[in-house]
């Protein structure tokens, strides 16, 4: 199972969280520096909750780096440092332009770290949740299907994205996006030679078997049902990259991309000359001063903020970010590019890419498939999902509502995305155990597992056969 | 699957690259054009939301303030002004969405504490919680005398400028129609622009001061000029005696020139000019020819924007003389200010003061001095002389004239000054119409006082746009408004010697005056 042995482990792992620890701390650094930066500059004074503030900030990424060294030791050490490091920016660009907000994304961020170390805990083996991976396709095609539900659908800004429960209110896709990537991974690692074969043949086209393909074609009939009923075109085209993306590593055929990436223009060029808001997107990406004052007022101030912050930006707090509606949450990379400059909105560029980039080394390092696809997919999900909303901020891509994993504000991303990250790092860690990096300890579970097993058996039993009472 | 993980590596890399160079795009490429966007408002909202230092008159009064804007705008500050439409043509105006204009424009490095002087000075508040490095405007106009000015001329068009004679200060500058400035800074931004608007459609113009923005013709004024010139030429003198005439038939031509209402005009200098006949100046115009009276014309500064230090003032001019030799006619109407000569109003203060000024004319200006955060003086205006039209013996001569007009000429009637302090002055009756046509006319006075050691000149037009107007003589009309700001002035700050009591025409004054002071400093102009 596990690779050639790593010479010295036990050092090169304990070196990795180390970095991490530093790197964490740096992260936290900029952000304290930011937020007594972003107060100097917009009123010329220290912070008043600086103490608070502080308090809050240490202990989140104590608990957050204490919990990866107790619970994935092996695990990547750059993913939390760059999560921290953005999620710190979003929380001082909130602050910095609704202080009332500001509390309430404290109060998300320790729900967010909380819900990080629980899904470390309570996910030990990745693998585990393939086998619920019915479930959570189900769970997810019910998450995503939540706000077309008369009652509890709430209609915000024209998308019907919103689940009220009674004082709650939260988006359930960015939860079903979790869940579905967990299911296409599964689903996938299953029959991806099934899939791959393609023994179906309709005149010169061949193709999968009918009964692989189905669930698929569900998962496009999905994305245009979301597309149509919530007039959520950025989580639409989240979901369809993801599984368009998985399907092609899955099957390593990029006929699948073609196909895919054909097929959700075909669905896109369909909608926008059946609903009025999707050609209304599109020609306000193509002109958005043809309707300056009107529905191009969003991006046409984003653009003004952007030119305002030019290199060097106009300084935390200096600038007008408040100018563009939602500029807290899905235009939060306007703000950003306003005030921190070009400088600044590439660095978070950067941040992202570097997120990316560490979640696809761990789908390259890990050997299981199930693994592979589901690092893969995790990570385009961060990947893409910042694409577009960046794209459309900077008008490379029709605009579409999404928010900026990590930065926007809102409780709902905020944990999905910390749920994401945990399950990165436990990928990370499993993998780095199979690899031998480190000694792969048997979970709390296992353990309690084998002793129950010594009990009933004689003490003839050792190590391999606990893990086969666990497979 | 690493192979494509691989791939999908690069292209996620490659998405970013394009947004990457879509940043650069706008944050780097675009800015410029994307900053001159009309509704781009950032930089704006920068400026607004400094604080903004204040415009004061010389006797201490705030004409152009800041004060917190209410709570709801976008911007901490908003711009008012206390004295409404008194000084409006002197602040201009400093808005959100309409730009700015005058004082409020050019002044506003000063104001709003960029200056580089300001900056530097600024570095001693970088360690207290005052960060406001606004700076001060400080005006040579007079609050009172402005108000003066306003009530004086009441609902009448036209204009009244007062200044100091040796340095150019400008001490009031009313011009009636003028605009409420803080209707134009009102907050909501519909309200100002339909005042703007309204402003523009209206063909008075109270956008633009009448006293430095528009021309008129001056009429008989103007003779100081052209007998100026033809003193300096050596064309008349005061021995000059023209023949007791009704009309004068110009060159290439049947028309006749006729004198004011027709009545029969001549005499030695002194007699025709203070009776203001047409018929003398017309021959002059003549005998001087084109070429010298336009070089003459234009040494007193006809044809170049006047130098205040406001922006957008024009120029006056006495019109096109390229083919002025197949016109004679025209050439002699030009020489007593009639025809296609256009004065300035402030213009024509100017030239009363540099007739007071043994010939030197100086700049006007309005700002007296630029002030720092704390009050400290940054730069003071110090006078200097524009132009040198005449010679001080002509100046002696004009001025001997003009006290002629004053004492027993056309001015008599309303120009003495209380407590008998000796004035000079020059009327003039600008007849508009065509013969035959209902009567209408700018009624014109400038006058200097007192005559020795002159210290202010003064240009009161009043445009003929009614017929109780038109129907009066500038001596009548305007003379009252000049004699009641110089008695003010006079109140304020008596003069140093006192006036000898004269009954007989002033001499003409042979020996030299005293010298002309260029360059000292306005050290009356800020009396507060």
């Amino acid at each position: 199972m596990a690779a050639e042995a790593h010479p010295v482990p036990a050092r090169l792992v304990a070196r990795r969280r180390s970095t991490e620890l530093l790197l964490t701390v740096m992260a936290a650094a900029i952000t304290a520096l930011a937020y007594v930066l972003a107060s100097l500059g917009a009123n010329a004074r220290i912070p008043a909750r600086i103490g608070p503030f502080l308090g809050l900030l240490l202990a989140l990424i104590g608990l957050a780096h204490l919990a990866v060294r107790k619970l994935a030791r092996g695990a990547d050490s750059t993913l939390l440092p760059v999560a921290v490091l953005l999620h710190g920016v979003g929380y001082v660009m909130i602050t910095r332009l609704d202080d009332r907000l500001a509390g309430l994304q404290s109060l998300w961020s320790l729900v967010a770290i909380t819900a990080f170390v629980a899904t470390l805990l309570f996910v030990p083996r990745v693998g585990d949740l393939a086998r619920y991976k019915w479930t959570l396709f189900f769970a997810g095609a019910a998450l995503l299907l939540l706000p077309m539900v008369p009652v509890l659908g709430v209609e915000v800004n024209g998308a019907r994205i919103w689940v009220r429960l009674g004082p709650l209110n939260f988006q359930p896709g960015e939860f079903a996006k979790l869940a579905l990537a967990v299911f296409f991974a599964a689903y996938l690692a299953e029959r991806r030679e099934l899939i791959s074969a393609s023994t179906w043949k309709i005149g010169p086209l061949r193709l999968p078997e009918p009964q692989h393909i189905a669930p698929i074609l569900v998962a496009w009939g999905f994305a245009v049902m979301v597309m149509v009923g919530e007039r959520d075109l950025g989580s639409s085209l989240l979901f369809f990259t993801l599984f368009v993306v998985m399907m092609w590593v899955a099957t390593e055929r990029v006929s699948y991309l073609v196909i895919g990436f054909v097929l959700f223009g075909l669905a896109a060029f369909v909608s926008s000359r059946l609903f009025g808001h999707v050609q209304t997107r599109i020609d306000v990406w193509l002109d958005p001063w043809a309707d300056e004052y009107g529905k191009g007022f969003q991006i046409v101030q984003a653009l003004y903020g952007l030119g305002d912050g030019g290199i060097a930006g106009t300084g935390l707090g200096r600038g007008s970010p408040d100018k563009v509606p939602e500029a807290q949450n899905d235009f939060i990379f306007a703000a950003i590019g306003e005030e921190l400059g070009l400088a600044g909105a590439t660095a978070v560029l950067i941040a992202y890419l570097l997120l990316i980039g560490a979640g696809l080394r761990i789908a390259i390092r890990t050997d299981r498939t199930f693994e592979k696809l589901l690092a893969v997919g995790l990570t385009t999900i961060v990947g893409i999902q910042a694409f577009i909303i960046v794209g459309g901020v900077v008008k490379v891509v029709p605009l579409t509502g999404i928010t900026l994993p990590f930065v926007s504000y809102g409780g709902s991303s905020l944990l999905s995305n910390y749920v994401l990250l945990a399950l990165l790092l436990r990928l990370s860690d499993s993998g780095a155990r199979r690899l031998g990096e480190l000694p792969d300890d048997p979970t709390a579970r296992e353990r309690w597992l084998a002793w129950r097993l010594r009990r009933s058996t004689p003490p003839a039993a050792d190590a391999t056969d606990v893990h086969e009472v666990v497979a | 699957m690493n192979r494509a993980i691989r791939q999908l590596t690069a292209a996620v890399m490659a998405l970013y690259v394009v947004l990457f160079a879509a940043l650069n795009y706008w944050q780097v490429n675009r800015t410029d054009e994307l900053a001159s966007e009309p509704g781009n408002t950032r930089a704006l909202i920068r400026q607004f939301d400094t604080p903004r230092g204040p415009i004061v008159t010389a006797d201490g009064v705030v004409v152009a303030m800041s004060v917190q804007a209410p709570g709801a705008s976008d911007v901490e500050f908003q711009r008012r002004y206390p004295t409404g439409e008194l000084f409006a043509h002197i602040t201009g105006y400093y808005t959100f969405g309409l730009g700015a204009t005058q004082l409020e424009q050019t002044k506003s490095n000063v104001l709003t504490g960029s200056t580089f002087t300001q900056q530097v000075l600024g570095l001693e508040n970088l360690w207290t919680q005052n960060n406001d490095n606004s700076g001060e405007v400080r005006l040579t106009l007079r609050a009172d005398m402005q108000e003066l000015a306003r009530e004086l001329l009441g609902e009448r068009e036209g204009s009244v400028v007062l200044m100091e004679a040796d340095t150019g200060a400008v001490l009031a500058m009313w011009s009636y129609p003028s605009y409420d400035p803080n209707l134009v800074a009102d907050p909501d931004y519909d309200a100002a622009f339909d005042y703007v608007t309204e402003l523009q459609a209206d063909d008075r113009d109270p956008l633009l001061a009448n006293a430095y923005q528009q021309r008129y013709m001056p009429g008989s004024t103007f003779k100081v000029l052209t007998a100026g010139v033809a003193l300096d030429e050596r064309v008349i003198s005061l021995e000059s005696v023209w023949p007791e005439e009704r009309e004068y038939v110009p060159p290439q031509t049947d028309d006749p020139i006729e004198n004011y209402a027709g009545s029969i005009c001549g005499g030695d200098l002194t007699e025709v000019f203070r009776r203001s006949c047409n018929t003398p100046f017309a021959r002059i115009a003549i005998e001087l020819g084109p070429e010298r009276f336009e070089d003459g014309i234009t040494r007193w500064g006809i044809g170049d924007r006047i130098p205040i230090d406001l922006p957008r003032a024009v120029a006056s001019t006495i019109g096109d003389f390229t083919e002025i030799d197949q016109n004679l006619p025209l050439l002699a109407m030009r020489g007593f200010g009639q025809n296609d000569d256009q004065m300035v109003p402030l213009h024509m203060a100017m030239v009363a003061a540099a007739v007071a000024n043994d010939g030197a004319m100086l700049k006007p200006f309005v700002v007296d001095a630029e002030l720092d955060h704390a009050g400290r003086i940054m730069n003071r205006t110090q006078p200097d002389v524009w132009k040198r039209p005449i010679s001080r013996q002509t100046a002696g001569i004009l001025r001997a004239l003009m006290v002629g007009v004053a004492e027993s000429g056309t001015a008599s009637c309303c120009i003495a000054l209380d407590g008998g302090i000796p004035v000079a002055a020059k009327t003039g009756t600008a007849q508009l119409n065509g013969p035959g046509q209902p009567e209408r006319s700018h009624a014109w006075i400038i006058a200097f006082a007192p005559v020795e050691q002159p210290r202010y000149a003064i240009a009161v037009m009043l445009k003929g746009t009614d017929a109780e107007i038109s129907a009066g003589t500038g001596g009548r009309l305007a003379g009252p408004i000049a004699k009641r700001m110089l008695d003010a002035m006079f109140r304020i700050d008596p003069p140093v010697i006192a006036a000898p009591p004269t009954t007989a025409p002033a001499p003409v004054p042979t020996s030299a005056p005293a010298p002309v002071p260029t360059s000292a400093p306005a050290a009356t102009t800020t009396v507060p």
